[in-house]
């Protein structure tokens, strides 16, 4: 599902250039569940974003989902992001002028579904994250749990391949934490799911498939 | 995706109220200004109905002291005189209301059941050719009709218009101070300057039985005479007077003059829309630049979500765009009611085109306030936006 070969990522600047991903292999099948774990500046977020196409490689060959999408232009990468993509965020990321159904229908707004289809898919996708009550709520009248699991349905609500999936808990006391963590485990084991997630957070990453650590740009064997 | 930027809109109602007020406020303005020139420069497009060019006027001060007997040999004798000069093609003689003057005399008086008004020079037989009036039915006056059986009148083409609509009245006897006989029918007699709405107007002819006193000479002079003619004139006009008290108008100077109190405050007026207009452009420019830089995490999020750069694009401009139209949808709500009410005495089409060219300037400064921007926004990498916000 995801095939990443010798990927770099070098950030230049007059004076300086930083290497943030050295040589970076990887390898993700259909409805794994893999984790990302390493101290912070490790390059762990340029990875997911490479991978989640936000970013570009310096040299290497990303794959995902069986396309090449190196060649790809801004049209077809958005087009691509919205259709085979959901991303969860560290900072949930909820427009906080939108309610939270409205929210949830973003993705679908770029993919021109038709407003009533709209609706009822946001709907699932809040009552599967157990919100449907919530739907007319504004983020800022959700606990931070409640609103990451608003940004889970928003990342599912287009039914993606994969979700990817920045720190999902890193805002989140262990008992939000646990019940988001239940909510991915439970879309990768029941929608067979593919899903990148980042963590810092050892016992997150133990509920994985498989663990990946990096450490200074590279991967640790 | 229209809906979608409403609800944005409206779920912002208390931070865009004051975008808001200020594009109706403009728009109030800009209207206001608009509906001034377009009427302004309407009554500029109608003819003025006489000549300008190589004209001079003669006013004089003490022929109302003569006896009638004095004044008439007098004018005669300056009429020849004046006429002897080398460069003088033609003389005339009007009563006070002459060109770029400031003198009205006006008359109302009923007329087989109508009630007809107008405002009226009186004139000598020679005064339409030395003007170059342009005479569009009948004829002008001629010598012989200062003795004729009825006297004539030449009234102008908004009168006949307004008052015979369709109707063929040469050689017709009308009422307007006792029986006169319209003889012809003049363009137009904008005596008070370009800028003058058409009126009514009327030419009667001096007869001297009359109370009018003639006290300007019209010169249609050849157009080689300058400024140093002036002095011939002079010479003349005092040998004849033997007095001092007369003034030579240059006809091209008075118009200027006349014209430049209405250019001043049109071209001031309009300065200040264009001010207006830089300053909402400046304010629109600063705040989507600051509300983009605040929703640069929406920004990334939207990219990560499948936005392209365009919809990015789109989706600022329209949201400036959309709320710009609401205010400018609630200003012609007022605006409208001025030609609707008829609030002022002036042709409807004039404030209709200032509701639409206003509305149309607005739109065009937010729209270019509003893509650059947006361009901007759309830019934004997306990784940077989200690791930022």
């Amino acid at each position: 599902m995801i095939e990443l070969q010798n990927v770099n990522k070098v950030y230049r600047t007059k004076t300086i250039e930083t290497t943030a991903l050295n040589d970076i292999n990887l390898s993700v099948p259909a409805g794994e569940f893999l984790s990302i774990m390493g101290p912070s500046g490790c390059g762990k977020s340029t990875l997911l974003n490479i991978i989640g196409l936000l970013d570009e490689p310096s040299n290497g060959s990303v794959n995902i989902a069986g396309t090449s999408v190196t060649s790809y232009n801004g049209k077809k990468i958005a087009s691509f992001r919205n259709e085979k993509l959901g991303f969860i965020f560290q900072s949930f990321h909820l427009i906080p002028d939108l309610s939270v159904v409205d929210n949830v229908e973003l993705p679908l707004l770029y993919r021109k579904v038709g407003s009533k289809q709209r609706r009822m898919m946001a709907e699932a996708a809040l009552e599967s994250v157990g919100l449907k009550n919530r739907m007319s709520h504004y983020p800022n009248q959700l606990s931070g749990g409640q609103k990451q699991r608003v940004a889970i349905a928003r990342a599912i609500v287009g039914n993606p391949d994969i979700i990817l999936a920045d720190e999902p808990t890193g805002n989140l006391d262990s008992v939000m934490g646990n019940e988001v963590m239940d909510i991915l485990t439970g879309l990768n084991s029941n929608n067979n799911t593919t899903i990148v997630m980042v963590t810092h957070d050892e016992n997150m990453a133990k509920k994985t498939h498989k663990l990946m650590r990096l450490y200074d740009g590279a991967q640790v064997k | 995706m229209i809906k979608h930027i409403f609800k944005l809109i409206w779920n912002k109602k208390g931070a865009n109220f004051l975008v808001l007020l200020e594009i109706f406020l403009a728009f109030l303005v800009l209207f206001a200004v608009l509906s001034f020139v377009f009427y302004n420069l309407d009554r500029l497009s109608n003819p003025l109905g006489f000549e300008i060019e190589n004209r001079k006027y003669v006013l004089f001060g003490d022929l109302e002291e003569m006896d009638s007997l004095t004044r008439v040999q007098s004018l005669d004798l300056m009429k020849r005189s004046l006429e002897d000069l080398d460069l003088v093609e033609q003389v005339a003689f009007s009563n006070d209301v002459r060109p770029f003057g400031g003198s009205n005399y006006c008359h109302g008086n009923d007329d087989m059941g109508y009630h007809i008004e107008a405002c009226y020079g009186v004139v000598d037989h020679n005064f339409i050719e030395t003007n170059g009036m342009n005479i569009i039915a009948g004829r002008g006056f001629l010598e012989e009709d200062v003795t004729a059986a009825f006297e004539p009148i030449i009234p102008n083409k908004h009168f006949m218009d307004e008052f015979y609509p369709g109707q063929d009245m040469i050689d017709s006897i009308i009422q307007f101070q006792g029986e006169k006989q319209i003889i012809g029918v003049i363009e137009a007699y904008k005596y008070n300057g370009e800028f003058e709405e058409s009126d009514n107007r009327a030419l009667l002819l001096d007869r001297s039985e009359d109370d009018y006193v003639l006290t300007t000479a019209f010169l249609k002079l050849d157009p080689s005479a300058d400024i140093s003619f002036e002095e011939e004139i002079s010479n003349t006009v005092q040998s004849v007077l033997k007095t001092s008290s007369f003034v030579i108008q240059d006809a091209p100077l008075l118009s200027k003059r006349a014209n430049l109190e209405t250019w001043i405050p049109m071209v001031a007026l309009l300065s200040i829309c264009a001010f207006l207009c830089i300053n909402i452009a400046l304010g629109l420019f600063g705040v989507l630049s600051y509300s983009i830089s605040k929703r640069k995490g929406e920004v990334g999020l939207r990219r990560a979500i499948g936005a392209s750069g365009s919809s990015i694009i789109q989706q600022f401009t329209m949201e400036i765009v959309l709320l710009a139209s609401l205010a400018i949808l609630a200003g012609i709500l007022f605006a409208a009611q001025v030609p609707i009410l008829d609030l002022i005495d002036v042709e409807d089409n004039i404030f209709y085109r200032g509701i639409i060219y206003a509305a149309i300037i607005i739109l065009v400064v937010v729209t270019l306030c509003a893509l650059y921007p947006s361009i901007q926004a759309s830019r934004i990498h997306p990784a940077t936006a989200l690791h930022e916000d």
